[in-house]
């Protein structure tokens, strides 16, 4: 997987094809693996026990060796065998318009919307805020839990722009995925710490997913400092600073989601390409 | 660190015993850092795999507890317990 000079992998059509999906079987694979899809996060991988995670990270040695194992296992480009494994699930963070971007000119019909299983693992609560393309939609026509409970959970492209839309304005980070490599087939909208795909790295420090192409850019002159952004970040990149009254950005730890810009009353902040920052280009 | 266990009975919650986890989840809304999942139930045999009627609560995230106890206050059965 390719980042930068203007290489952005999720826009690239050929991956949200069906051409891809046949050569792969993945209709088969992911019947099975959605079958048990609650299960996969609590089964063992190659030796390791996701309960123990936190505990194993903080043994030298076993430590590295096992979150290498897990990137290992989440970055894999082979083709998929295990569907009891999360093998070449991996994703990355994008803005509402690279979102829109893919809803209106690459993602495979039909384009569905479905409980998010993160919430509902993590909750319990139904709530449709995956949208999913191709292969994957014919396999949540098969799972009664994933269905949300409304007449009609098939979108139209327009339909899927303005749930996604709505999703990324309440404050949902858009995450798109390969599932698994190389067939791209969910666009999902998730807070942390509900989200599985988030939390690996959040909490753990595990790469499960990439930080955006862009970073934040904020507007000295036009911040007021309200601190509306500061409650919106997940991340912890924008905070308070008490002696000076000013809202201050950490953009190392900026994954580039974009949320934040849409409760700044003043538009004081803007997203700017990763690439164009010496301090994070190249750092995804 | 002192390692933190979290037990949840799953003679009274889940797994088709006395309380089906998907209608209580009580537990799951309380807990901030969300360290419970709900899963399928292992070890079952469902009628339609398709469309799984066995769930369990286990605990998956057990570093990230911050030992609130919550969990114990809010679960109406007791079964879950922290040390």
């Amino acid at each position: 997987m390719k980042h930068g000079a203007g290489g952005k992998w999720y826009l690239n059509a050929r991956l949200y094809s069906e051409e891809v999906a046949r050569k792969h079987n993945l209709r088969e694979f992911l019947l099975e693996q959605y079958k048990n899809f609650e299960q996969i996060p609590v089964r063992k991988v190659h030796g390791f026990d996701p309960k123990n995670l936190g505990y194993t990270l903080r043994i030298p040695i076993i430590g590295r060796l096992a979150k290498h194992t897990a990137e290992k296992m989440l970055h894999s480009e082979r083709p998929p065998k295990n569907p009891f494994h999360a093998d070449g699930h991996i994703g990355q963070v994008v803005p509402l318009e690279d979102g829109i971007a893919i809803l209106q000119s690459c993602a495979a019909e039909p384009i569905i919307e479905k409980n998010c299983m993160c919430r509902f693992m993590s909750r319990g609560e139904k709530e449709a805020c995956c949208i999913n393309f191709g292969v994957m939609s014919e396999i949540v026509d098969k799972l009664p839990r994933f269905i949300p409970e409304k007449e009609k959970y098939h979108l139209t492209r327009d339909e899927a722009v303005q749930r996604f839309r709505e999703h990324n304005l309440k404050g949902y980070i858009g995450t798109i995925w390969f599932g698994p490599f190389p067939y791209i087939n969910n666009l999902c909208s998730c807070q942390s710490p509900e989200c599985a795909g988030l939390r690996p790295r959040v909490d753990f420090g595990i790469t499960s997913i990439h930080k955006a192409e862009y970073v934040l850019a904020k507007d000295e002159s036009l911040c007021t400092a309200c601190g509306a952004c500061v409650a919106r970040c997940p991340f912890k990149a924008l905070s308070v600073d008490k002696k000076s009254g000013q809202v201050l950005l950490d953009v190392q730890a900026c994954y580039g989601c974009g949320v934040c810009r849409h409760v700044c009353p003043t538009e004081a902040i803007a997203l700017k390409p990763r690439d164009e920052v010496p301090a994070v280009a190249g750092r995804y | 660190m002192a390692r933190i266990k979290i037990d949840i009975d799953h003679r009274i919650c889940g797994g088709g015993h006395k309380v089906d986890p998907r209608a209580c989840c009580k537990c799951l809304r309380a807990c901030a850092p969300a360290v419970f999942t709900l899963h399928q139930s292992f070890g079952v045999v469902e009628k339609d795999p398709l469309d799984p009627q066995l769930w369990s609560i286990s605990v998956l995230w057990p570093t990230l507890c911050n030992r609130c106890l919550k969990c114990v206050e809010v679960c109406p059965e007791k079964a879950i317990s922290v040390t």
